[in-house]
C-alpha cells in the first residue's frame, strides 16, 4: 500500500467528495441506518487470516504473495490524466470505501502493470482494439461523457452520477461520447474492465479473507473437504446485514437473460 | 561441457554444470538438464514440435524405441518447486497468452481456458478428467447422419486407453457403466463439497453418477509422485506431482532414453525440399536467432491452433494454401465443447475451492437419444472455480458490479458449480486462419513477426438446441441437490480439430496414424486430428492417439525413413515403451 500516493491522491480529489469521512463506511446497517465503521476485514469470517498461516506455505508462493502485498506499483501505462479517471472509474466498479485506509487494494496498479508490460490473455477479439487502446478510449470516453452530462471531469462527479455514466456503459447503451465508444465493443470493454478488477482484487490476501477463501494450500493441503467444514485455521461464518450507500446503483443485480451464447468474456479460465 | 565416448546415435550428452540444471518435478523427483544436445547439423530421426499431451508421449516413446529425437517447445523448461505457485494470479504462464484473434458469431476464449505453453503444455493446466470415448465417438456420421466417422474405431484405441490409464495412472471407480464399461487401476478420490452437490442432485432426479474419478490425479502414491492432497489447485499447475501431466509422467523417462527438450524454441516454419519431402523445422531461440534443425520426420504436436497455424505459415511453392492442405481441410472442423458452468447458492457453506475441480461426472445424456430434438449429448462434470475465476462468472452471470459484487463474492463459499460439457459437431466454418491473410492487420503478428492464427466459430442448429437442453438439465440438477439461487455462464472448454484424420486423402489432412496425406515425413499428433470430439474431456484420448502412433512408428521401422509407401496396418500394442512402473498395479475387470 502506497499510503502518501493515497493520501495525495485524496488532497487533489481523486475520491469522491461525499465520499471524505475518515473511519465511517458509506455502508449502513440496514436495521438502524446508521453507517458501519470501516473495517480492516470485511466480510463475515472475522478473525481469519491466510497471511497468518504463510509459514505453511512453500517457498514460491510465500514470496509471490508477499510482494503482493508490499510491493507499490507505479503507474506507468495511463498518463496522469487517464489515472485520475481510471482510479475513479475503478473505486466504483470496486468499490473499498468500507475498509480501512491502509487496507485497501491498489486495483487500478495492477490493471496498470498488466497494460504497461502487456500481459494479454491470450486473445482479442476481432471487434476489439487492443487493450492499450480500448483502455486509452474508454479513458477519453468517459470523460466526455461526464462533461456532456454534467460539466465536470469524471472523477469529480458525485458517486451517484459516476455510477450513473458507468451502468449505461454497462448496458452497452452510454449516455453520451457515442461516436467514440462506437469504435470498439462497449460490452466486451465492460467485461475486460471488471474482469479487470476481478483479477486485481481477488488475487489478494486481504480479499481472501473477506470471502473466507483459505488460499495457498500447498504443501499442506486440506482435509476436511465437505459440508463446508472448516480446517482448524480456518473459521466459521459470521454473517451480518448491510446495505449499499443510498447513493449508490451498483448493489443491484442486473442479470441480462440468460440466452446469450456467446457471453464470453476476457480472460475467461479454465474449468474443465 | 564433456562428450562420452560411447554416443548411441548421433548428439553429445552433456554434464550439466553444478546444479545449474537441476529442475524439480514435484517434491520428490529431479531430472538434470540438459542431457543430450543435438547440433542444428544433426540430422535426428524425429523432431518434435510441442512437447504437450501427444508430443511428451511421443518423445518419451519413440527415444525408448531407440531413435533420436528432439522436442521443441515454445515455453520453458519448468521447475515446478521454483516456477509454480499455490496461487490463482500467479498462475498465469502455464498459459499460451501470445496474441490470437478470436471472432465468429461465438467467439472462443482462448490463453488460460484451453492452451498451455512450457513443458507438459495443456496438461500441465488440465483438471484431468479423464474419461474415455465412447465406441460410438467413432462412427457418429454413420449412427446420426452429422458430424463424420474416424477412420479407427473404438477397438484400435481400446488398448491405449487401458494402456495410459495405467501410465498416468487414473483414478476411479472398479465398475464405469457408459461407453465400454471398465475399471480405473487407482481407486476413487474421496468427495468434496461440489461432488456431493452432483451426487446428491443427480440422485434426487435418478440419474446415476461416477464419484472420485476417472482423474488423472493419484488416489495413492506412485514412485516418486505423491498422491493428491487436496488443495484444489489443480488447473493452476499441480506443485504436487499428484496431477497426471507429461511433465511429471513421459519426460522423465523421454530424457532417460536420450530425448533433448530445446525449450523457449518457437518453431516458425516447416522446410519443404523440391522432392516434396520436409528435412527440418526453422526456429527461433528466445532471442529471436533463427536456426535450422535437420530432421528426417518432423511430427506436429502444437494443439488445434498452433498446429494448423505452423502448417498454414510454412506455405511453399506446390503448397500455397498450407502446407498438406491439398484436401482444404487445414485449419477447418475446429471443434471446442460447450462447457456452460452452473452455479448454485446453498444455505449451507459448501467452500468448493477444497479437493480436486475434477472428481464426480455423469454420463448418462452421453449418446444420442431419439427422444431429444438434436444428436448426440453431453456429460455433466464438478467444476470448483476459485475466486478470480468464479468473481468473473458471477460478472458473466448475474451483471454483478460495484457494491453488488462484492456482496456476491462475500458468499463465495456458499455457491457450488457444475460443468455441462457438451458435444459440439464439426463444421467447415469453424476454423483457424492466418490473421494477416484475412485483413492485413498489421498488430496481427507475434513478438517473432509471424502471423497468428485468427480463429472463427460459430455454433449451428443442433449445438444450440444440444446446448439449451443441457443447460436446462444441469441447473435442475443444481436445484435438486438443494440450491435456491441457479445461475449459468455460457462458455467453451477444449479445443481440438483443425488438421483431421480422414481414411482418404481428401477428406482431411492426415491418415490415422498422423502421417500427413501430402507429405510423406510430416505427422500431426495431437487434439487437432480428431475428427468428432465426443462428450468427454480430449486429453486421455490424445495420450492414448499418440502412443499408438509411436507404435505404428516402431512398427513401420523398415519403412524408415518415411518415403512414399503408406502401410495403414494396426500396430502391436507394445507394453515395452511405457514408463518405469507403469504396470503390476491390476486393473480392475468386473463384468
Amino acid at each position: 500500500m502506497n499510503l502518501l500516493r493515497k493520501l495525495t491522491n485524496r488532497v487533489t480529489g481523486s475520491t469522491s467528495p461525499d465520499e471524505e469521512a475518515a473511519s465511517l463506511s458509506p455502508l449502513k446497517d440496514p436495521a438502524t441506518g446508521a453507517n458501519l465503521p470501516e473495517r480492516r476485514q470485511p466480510g463475515y469470517y472475522p478473525g481469519f487470516r491466510t497471511l497468518a498461516q504463510q509459514k505453511y506455505w512453500d517457498a514460491a508462493t510465500r514470496m509471490l504473495i508477499q510482494l503482493r502485498v508490499t510491493r507499490s506499483i507505479p503507474i506507468r501505462f495511463f498518463t496522469p490524466g487517464e489515472e485520475k479517471t481510471m482510479r475513479a472509474v475503478v473505486d466504483r466498479v470496486l468499490p473499498q470505501e468500507d475498509r480501512e485506509y491502509a487496507y485497501r487494494i491498489d486495483v487500478l496498479a495492477g490493471i496498470d502493470e498488466r497494460l504497461f508490460e502487456n500481459r494479454l490473455e491470450g486473445y482479442r477479439y476481432a471487434d476489439m482494439l487492443p487493450d492499450q487502446d480500448a483502455y486509452r478510449l474508454a479513458a477519453r470516453a468517459l470523460e466526455e461523457m461526464a462533461h456532456q452530462q454534467y460539466g465536470e471531469s469524471f472523477h469529480a462527479l458525485r458517486t451517484l452520477e459516476q455510477e450513473t455514466l458507468l451502468r449505461s456503459v454497462h448496458h452497452a447503451d452510454p449516455l453520451a461520447a457515442k461516436e467514440l465508444w462506437s469504435q470498439m465493443n462497449i460490452k466486451r470493454f465492460w467485461t475486460m474492465l471488471v474482469a479487470d478488477c476481478c483479477s486485481v482484487y481477488y488475487a489478494h490476501p486481504y480479499a481472501w479473507d473477506e470471502i473466507g477463501f483459505g488460499g495457498p494450500a500447498y504443501p499442506r493441503g486440506y482435509m476436511r473437504l465437505e459440508e463446508g467444514e472448516p480446517e482448524p485455521w480456518e473459521v466459521d461464518e459470521q454473517r451480518y446485514e448491510w446495505a449499499a450507500p443510498d447513493n449508490s446503483l451498483s448493489d443491484a443485480e442486473e442479470a441480462q437473460g440468460t440466452d446469450v451464447g456467446d457471453r464470453m468474456h476476457h480472460g475467461q479460465a479454465g474449468a474443465h | 561441457m564433456s562428450l562420452h565416448e560411447d554416443l548411441p546415435l548421433g548428439g553429445a550428452f552433456e554434464e550439466p554444470e553444478d546444479g545449474a540444471g537441476v529442475k524439480r518435478l514435484g517434491p520428490m523427483q529431479t531430472v538434470r538438464l540438459p542431457r543430450r544436445r543435438f547440433r542444428d547439423s544433426d540430422v535426428v530421426d524425429f523432431v518434435i514440435v510441442g512437447v504437450g499431451s501427444a508430443g511428451g508421449v511421443l518423445l518419451q516413446r519413440l527415444a525408448r524405441a531407440g531413435f533420436s529425437v528432439v522436442g521443441f517447445e515454445a515455453g520453458p523448461f519448468w521447475d515446478t518447486e521454483r516456477d509454480w505457485v499455490s496461487d490463482e494470479a500467479g498462475s498465469h504462464k502455464l498459459y499460451w497468452n501470445e496474441l490470437r484473434i478470436t471472432g465468429g458469431e461465438h467467439p472462443l476464449a482462448l490463453g488460460a481456458n484451453n492452451s498451455g505453453r512450457g513443458v507438459g503444455g495443456g496438461s500441465v493446466h488440465w483438471a484431468a478428467f479423464a474419461p474415455r470415448f465412447h465406441p460410438s465417438d467413432f462412427e457418429v456420421y454413420t449412427r446420426d447422419g452429422v458430424g463424420a466417422d474416424w477412420p479407427i474405431r473404438y477397438s484400435d484405441i481400446e488398448p491405449y486407453y487401458e494402456l495410459l490409464e495405467q501410465e498416468i495412472p487414473v483414478a476411479g471407480p472398479a465398475w464405469f457403466p457408459w461407453g465400454k464399461p471398465h475399471g480405473y487401476p487407482y481407486g476413487p478420490h474421496p468427495m468434496g463439497g461440489v461432488g456431493d452437490t452432483l451426487i446428491k442432485g443427480c440422485t434426487a432426479l435418478g440419474i446415476p453418477v461416477a464419484a472420485g474419478g476417472p482423474v488423472a490425479i493419484l488416489s495413492a502414491s506412485h514412485g516418486d509422485r505423491p498422491h493428491c492432497i487436496y488443495r484444489g489447485f489443480c488447473i493452476q499447475g499441480c506443485k504436487v506431482g499428484a496431477k497426471a501431466s507429461t511433465l511429471v509422467t513421459h519426460v522423465p523417462d523421454a530424457l532417460a532414453n536420450g530425448a533433448e527438450i530445446r525449450d523457449n524454441s518457437m518453431v516458425a516454419r516447416i522446410s519443404l525440399r523440391k522432392d516434396g519431402l520436409t528435412d527440418g523445422v526453422v526456429y527461433l531461440d528466445d532471442q529471436g536467432g533463427e536456426h535450422f534443425q535437420r530432421a528426417r520426420t518432423v511430427i506436429v504436436c502444437g494443439y488445434a491452433i498452433e498446429t494448423p497455424r505452423l502448417l498454414l505459415n510454412s506455405a511453399c511453392p506446390g503448397h500455397e494454401n498450407g502446407l498438406a492442405n491439398s484436401s482444404g481441410t487445414l485449419g477447418r472442423y475446429l471443434m471446442a465443447q460447450a462447457g456452460n458452468v452452473i452455479l448454485g447458492r446453498f444455505d449451507d457453506l459448501v467452500r468448493m475451492y477444497k479437493a480436486p475441480p475434477a472428481h464426480a461426472l455423469s454420463e448418462h445424456f452421453y449418446e444420442t437419444d431419439p427422444k431429444r430434438d438434436f444428436a448426440r449429448g453431453f456429460a455433466v462434470q464438478t467444476v470448483g472455480p476459485l475466486p478470480i475465476a468464479f468473481a468473473k462468472q458471477m460478472m458473466a452471470a448475474k451483471g454483478v458490479w460495484g457494491w453488488g459484487l462484492r456482496r456476491v463474492m462475500m458468499d463465495y463459499n456458499h455457491w457450488s458449480a457444475l460443468g455441462l460439457l457438451g458435444e459440439i459437431l464439426p463444421w467447415e466454418d469453424n476454423r483457424v486462419e492466418l490473421a494477416d491473410a484475412r485483413d492485413g492487420r498489421h498488430d496481427a503478428r507475434d513478438r517473432f513477426g509471424l502471423p497468428v492464427a485468427q480463429v472463427t466459430f460459430n455454433l449451428h442448429e443442433n449445438d444450440k438446441k444440444m446446448i439449451e437442453f443441457g443447460k436446462n438439465t444441469v441447473m435442475d440438477i443444481m436445484r435438486a441437490a438443494g440450491a435456491a439461487d441457479v445461475e449459468q455462464e455460457s462458455r467453451y472448454a477444449h479445443l481440438v480439430g483443425a488438421c483431421r484424420m480422414s481414411a482418404t486423402p481428401d477428406g482431411g489432412v492426415c491418415d490415422k496414424f498422423g502421417r500427413t496425406w501430402d507429405v510423406p515425413n510430416l505427422f500431426v499428433m495431437d487434439g487437432s486430428v480428431m475428427p468428432t470430439q465426443g462428450s468427454a474431456n480430449p486429453g486421455l484420448t490424445i495420450q492414448a492417439l499418440a502412443a499408438r502412433t509411436a507404435d505404428y512408428i516402431s512398427d513401420q521401422r523398415y519403412n524408415f525413413p518415411f518415403g512414399l509407401e503408406r502401410d495403414l496396418a494396426e500396430p502391436r500394442c507394445r507394453k515395452s515403451l511405457s514408463p518405469p512402473g507403469t504396470f503390476g498395479k491390476g486393473v480392475p475387470h468386473i463384468r
